[in-house]
């Protein structure tokens, strides 16, 4: 099993290096200028934004791997933004106590859904569903079509911990991504979501507490989310209610790219951060194409196509 | 027994629901004047600059005295719902109707529509034209395109490269995206580099900004004809104003603090108040048979510069307090 995640994340890896392969053939100048792809800068350029989606897949690739699905991570994210981002500039609140409470709406968010799959028994398709419409408005409600101007309240720069702000959000997704993996991977608990996604009456019968550890994985998802959210705030510079609409997509198929099956008991946390990665490529190389901007969700929704296919083809599994 | 015992509730039920309802309808018709409910629905709840037309349709409801403003619209930019919000009120036999499409021709229908009931429309900022609407309040928008074009061509001198950021699907901004290529066409100094979608998502915009100009370090101009780019200082944080002029729409904060800090460099301000007054007098003068002079009512922009955006703020505070 080990050895098949190993190998799936394997090709996601090679199917991320020929897309920066072909991205920096494609846009190859012309001239002796610069190369407008392959540069340092454009490289944290694709992080900080991926790592937008990428922290809100970890949690999305966890509960898919648990054998649930969760739609309310884009909602979730604004919400918790909109609220650190109210009580910074309204309020007047530090920006640390003020985007911790953001985070905790998300964990909040998140044990809402547990409470409506594990003790109310919806499917969590319609619990998350409805999750998705309170937080968004929620958010509505708050904002009220206004947004908060967090960016002039941050005027002078916003070190954190002494580094460029654009390195915040890479190193926030690289920590979150190196402790959830070694959880699922190392951790009883990541075995027994890993149990539960594969088989939940076995799981059950082998003494697992499913209820709590379900709970937990919803929790995780929000707390994820929330974190997502005031990241994609301080990125951004606004609160904005309307902020991640629809990214729940974006974010569920960077985990199915990443090799979670919808199917449940499959997946990686490293894997859907690399899925994020390629959308992330895709999001930013393609208008660098003259006359692309206008083909980009065609092409990504083919990306997905194409590489859930191969993975399939390659590794001959059942389908997701 | 059972069947007979549903019979007479429903018969009690909708007995008292009559009796509620015409001791409901007693008011207003007791009142010496007519009270008019006008709807008035903005393209979307989120997009801040309609928050000013509020202001602006309440404050002229409160000034007439006898009008009440539903103002309704689909949370975010969503065509098929901003038609189901205009058809709901159709039914519900409103006054009259304001509205700012999010596409005139999706819209023309339902309008008309509205239209043959006898409901008077008015559309404001982004119009029907091939509607019955009675009449249009806003700006001209391939007129407003032309100028951003032209100060594009002032900016830099008649050379340069310049990068465009739209949202596709919106009528008015289609417009103006096509005033202001016509105008970069006849420059021969001027290039469009490229035109980005970005649909309707800032996120999106701050991230093709940083994309862009990482992809053409020697562009001259950004022209945005929407507010995206200055309703948050991070979007242009990576453009070298020395080197890369920015011209948008829209002048709601900090877009005003930009200018100031020349971080961009020319904004097209809309009568944001009037949206939401002018059609609500519009609709109230024709309750009263008076229809407007000319259906197409031009409300004219205002091009903010950094020499006139003191002056331009000064203007805005009055009007935003009210005196």
């Amino acid at each position: 099993m080990k050895k098949l995640l190993a190998l799936r994340e394997l090709s996601t890896v090679a199917i991320l290096i020929l897309e920066v392969l072909f991205f920096t053939w494609w846009l190859w100048p012309e001239t002796a200028r610069p190369h407008p792809f392959l540069n340092s800068g454009n490289a944290l350029l694709i992080l900080k934004y991926s790592s937008i989606y990428g922290i809100a897949a970890i949690g999305a690739a966890i509960v898919i791997i648990s054998g649930g699905i969760d739609l309310a991570p884009g909602a979730v994210m604004a919400l918790a933004g909109v609220i650190g981002a109210d009580l910074f500039v309204t309020q007047g609140w530090g920006l640390g106590p003020a985007m911790v409470c953001g985070v905790l709406v998300g964990v909040a968010a998140g044990l809402l859904s547990a409470a409506l799959v594990v003790l109310v028994r919806l499917p969590p398709f319609i619990a998350t569903l409805g999750v998705m419409g309170i937080t968004r408005g929620a958010a509505f409600i708050i904002t009220e079509g206004q947004y908060f101007d967090v960016s002039s309240r941050l005027l002078g720069g916003w070190r954190p911990l002494g580094l460029p702000a654009d390195w915040a959000a890479p190193i926030v997704l690289l920590v979150l991504a190196l402790v959830f993996q070694i959880l699922m991977t190392t951790f009883q608990w990541g075995r027994a979501v890993f149990s539960i996604g594969g088989n939940e009456t076995a799981a059950l019968f082998s003494g697992i507490a499913v209820g709590r550890i379900k709970t937990s994985v919803y929790a995780l998802s929000g707390l994820l989310a929330g974190v997502s959210g005031v990241v994609l705030v301080l990125v951004q510079g606004q609160g904005k209610a309307d902020l991640a609409t629809g990214y729940e997509l974006d974010i569920i198929a960077s985990a199915v790219v990443g090799g979670a099956s919808l199917s449940g008991g499959r997946g990686s946390v490293i894997g859907a951060v690399l899925g994020t990665l390629i959308f992330g490529v895709l999001r930013n190389a393609l208008p660098q194409i003259p006359g692309a901007t206008f083909y980009d969700r065609l092409i990504v929704g083919l990306v997905v196509i194409v590489i859930v296919v191969m993975d399939q083809l390659l590794l001959k599994r059942p389908r997701t | 027994m059972q069947k007979r015992s549903v019979a007479n509730f429903t018969i009690v039920a909708l007995a008292a629901g009559m009796i509620v309802a015409g001791c409901g309808s007693k008011g207003p018709q007791s009142q010496t004047t007519t009270r008019f409910r006008f709807a008035v629905i903005p393209k979307a709840l989120d997009i801040p600059v309609f928050n000013y037309a509020k202001i602006g349709a309440e404050r002229k409801a409160k000034e007439l005295g006898n009008v009440d403003i539903l103002w309704n619209a689909p949370t975010s930019a969503d065509q098929l719902k901003q038609k189901e919000i205009l058809e709901s009120y159709i039914t519900q036999r409103v006054d009259g109707i304001a509205i700012s499409s999010l596409n005139g021709d999706f819209l023309t229908d339902t309008i008309n529509r509205a239209v043959d009931a006898g409901i008077p429309v008015v559309t404001w900022d982004s119009d029907a034209p091939k509607s019955k609407r009675v009449a249009f309040y806003g700006v001209d928008d391939l007129a407003s395109g032309r100028i951003m074009g032209e100060q594009a061509v002032k900016l830099l001198n008649g050379q340069g490269k310049v990068a465009i950021i739209t949202s596709v699907g919106a009528t008015n901004l289609q417009r103006r995206l096509d005033g202001a290529r016509d105008v970069l066409a006849k420059a021969p100094g001027i290039k469009i580099v490229e035109i980005f979608d970005i649909k309707e998502d800032s996120v999106r915009c701050a991230e093709l900004i940083a994309t862009g100009t990482n992809r053409y370090p020697d562009l001259g101009a950004w022209l945005s004809v929407g507010g995206w780019p200055v309703f948050t200082r991070n979007a242009t944080a990576p453009i070298d104003s020395s080197k890369t002029k920015v011209i948008s729409f829209d002048t709601i904060q900090p877009a005003l603090d930009l200018l100031r800090e020349g971080k961009v460099h020319v904004l097209l301000g809309q009568k944001y108040f009037g949206w939401g007054s002018e059609p609500v007098q519009i609709l109230y003068d024709i309750k009263h048979g008076k229809n407007p002079a000319s259906p197409v009512i031009d409300s004219g922009v205002d091009v903010v510069t950094k020499d006139t955006v003191d002056q331009y703020e000064a203007t805005w505070k009055k009007m935003e307090s009210g005196s």
